[in-house]
């Protein structure tokens, strides 16, 4: 368990929560500022969404592989974590199959590839 | 939880709940005075007031523009200046009032549920005398936890959500006085209840005696030889990943269809197209949402409960951390100062760390339902599309939290009955495991719903 490390006299459950809380100040701010404070750089849509997947994908980890304690745990657990990622990822690019504009308005990676489905006769 | 086990519970245990029980409603009873009735009245007086301000300040306004047509829009004009900073007040004024209203009667609401569950709860518990709740079954590790209450509270479930559209449209019907809604619509559901309470009550009867050890191990790949309670816990916490990836895909679904802010600032749709509103169009700064002087509705107040309750229901995973991390230790130490105070023996320490997580848990409902009273105010209902899926979603999650809570309130009962070590502190594990869970989803719920 994270308790039995220490990083600087601290365990590892005090250095993600540090890490958690950071990033969720990041995440917050990113939406209050229209330019990188301090400079003229403007903070597109892109960037936000950008950060937005990224603070994300840190928060989800520290707080599945440290307080969940999926990285110290044996194997099986990570395995039934990840089971229903398969069906997530089939539900999320379902959007792309159903959508009305999946030919032609959503990006590629979640369009199929309809040309090859055509009959040829 | 499991099922009976051995254990000592040799004291009053109806007594201690209704104890707690009494506590939770006195408090909450007082939270509610102070916020929802003298706090909300003075704020009440004070939007009646602004309101009648606002009234002055658009008929000086409308005066003034029937006299000289150049004041109208005109930012310039002090009396325009006037009619819109009057219209700001009492806009914010009533929001002010709902903050401190809807604050008291949730806190209330919580309070009554809490004190409802721990009375039942330790009357259906005291229900055999204290000798039967130590059984002496100890260490064996083949002992049967098995137990029908998971079966029974979901069959409540099953049936509360079968009733659940008859419900609330009888419940509504009913609240707002008109012929739509009678007590029948409410039958099913409210049987449903009675169910869950049961399941809930006899899990808390079984669960109580069983001090931890004698854990079953499974004999059989691909858990061979793990705790079959921790791989429980795991194959429900990714059943519950489902059930919030159709809410996620729903509304990615929907929303790659929408016209948004988002979408028309970045060219994807045309801005002759009119824009779909979304949450966060109403809740971030420079949102979509604008008022009649083109003013963004969305700033750091209206983002501040959703952004609170992030930081809350973090802190909270970390007070459960904690609470394992005392439990599981073999030399507790009582920290100096104020903290020494509040955690003097370990006993205390993990109850107390419990509570902290219980109290952030129900700020979090709390500052939910503020926030929902914000949107409503502001015309996001739940009649449209994008407010079905945000209140949905968010709901949803809440009702984790909520069920969270209640584990929560039981986890802190027993602390006070079990002597937890590194061998048997598996309760506090497998229920911050749900816990954790219940945030990672916000991890993803947030951004998705409030930021973007």
């Amino acid at each position: 368990m994270g308790e039995h490390k220490l990083i600087m006299g601290k365990d590892i459950y005090f250095w993600n929560f540090i890490v958690l809380m950071i990033f969720t100040l990041f995440e917050v701010g990113a939406i209050f500022f229209e330019e990188v404070p301090g400079t003229e750089i403007a903070i597109s849509i892109t960037a936000v969404w950008a950060i937005l997947i990224v603070v994300g994908i840190v928060k989800g980890f520290g707080i599945a592989a440290f307080f969940m304690h999926l990285w110290d745990d044996p194997r099986i657990y990570l395995r039934v974590a990840l089971f229903p990622t398969l069906f997530v990822l089939l539900m999320l690019w379902g959007i792309g199959l159903s959508n009305p504009e999946g030919v032609t308005g959503l990006p590629g990676w979640c369009t199929p590839n309809w040309d090859s489905l055509v009959t040829e006769r | 939880m499991g099922g009976a086990g051995g254990g000592d519970v040799k004291n009053a245990v109806w007594m201690r709940a209704l104890v707690m029980a009494g506590m939770i409603l006195g408090l909450s009873i007082a939270a509610y005075v102070a916020l929802g009735v003298v706090a909300a009245d003075m704020k009440h007086q004070t939007w009646t007031d602004e309101k009648a301000d606002y009234a002055d300040a658009k008929n000086a306004y409308d005066e003034a523009v029937d006299a000289d047509v150049t004041v109208e829009n005109n930012t310039d004009s002090p009396i325009f200046v006037d009619y819109a900073n009057a219209y700001n007040d009492k806009v914010d004024a009533h929001l002010s009032y709902l903050t401190y209203r809807v604050a008291g009667l949730a806190i209330l609401f919580v309070g009554i549920i809490f004190t409802a569950f721990l009375a039942i709860s330790g009357l259906v518990n005291s229900s055999r005398p204290d000798e039967d709740h130590d059984d002496h079954h100890g260490h064996d590790e083949h002992e049967h936890h098995g137990s029908a209450s998971p079966i029974i509270f979901s069959f409540g479930c099953l049936l509360f959500l079968l009733g659940f559209p008859e419900f609330a449209d009888g419940l509504h019907g009913l609240m707002m006085g008109s012929s739509k809604g009678t007590i029948a619509d409410l039958s099913l559901s409210m049987i449903g209840l009675t169910v869950v309470t049961v399941g809930v009550a006899n899990w808390w009867r079984e669960d109580l005696p069983f001090n931890g050890y004698g854990e079953q191990l499974a004999t059989s790949d691909p858990f061979n030889g793990q705790h079959i309670r921790k791989a429980g816990i795991w194959v429900f916490l990714m059943s519950e990943v489902m059930v919030f990836a159709t809410f996620f895909s729903s509304y990615l679904r929907m929303r790659t269809e929408w016209c948004t802010k988002w979408a028309q600032d970045d060219g994807k749709c045309s801005s002759d197209e009119p824009i779909v509103l979304t949450a966060s169009d109403y809740l971030r700064p420079g949102g979509g949402v604008v008022d009649k002087f083109g003013d963004s509705v969305g700033d750091f107040w209206t983002m501040l409960p959703g952004a609170v309750n992030t930081f809350a229901l973090i802190i909270s995973s970390y007070t459960i951390v904690l609470a394992l991390k005392v439990a599981k230790s073999h030399d507790y130490k009582a920290p100096g100062g104020f903290m020494g105070k509040l955690m003097p023996t370990k006993k205390a320490a993990i109850r107390n760390y419990l509570i902290i997580t219980l109290i952030l848990g129900s700020m979090f409902i709390v500052l939910k339902l503020v926030e929902w009273s914000h949107l409503i105010a502001e015309g996001f209902t739940i009649g449209t599309e994008q407010g079905s899926i945000f209140y949905v979603a968010t709901g949803a999650h809440g009702v984790h939290v909520f069920a969270g809570l209640l584990i929560m309130l039981y986890m802190i009962f027993k602390a006070e009955t079990t002597e937890w070590n590194e061998d048997n502190a598996q309760g506090i594990e497998y229920f911050g495991l749900y816990w954790h869970f219940v945030d990672l989803a916000w991890v993803v719920i947030f951004p998705a719903f409030y930021l973007y």
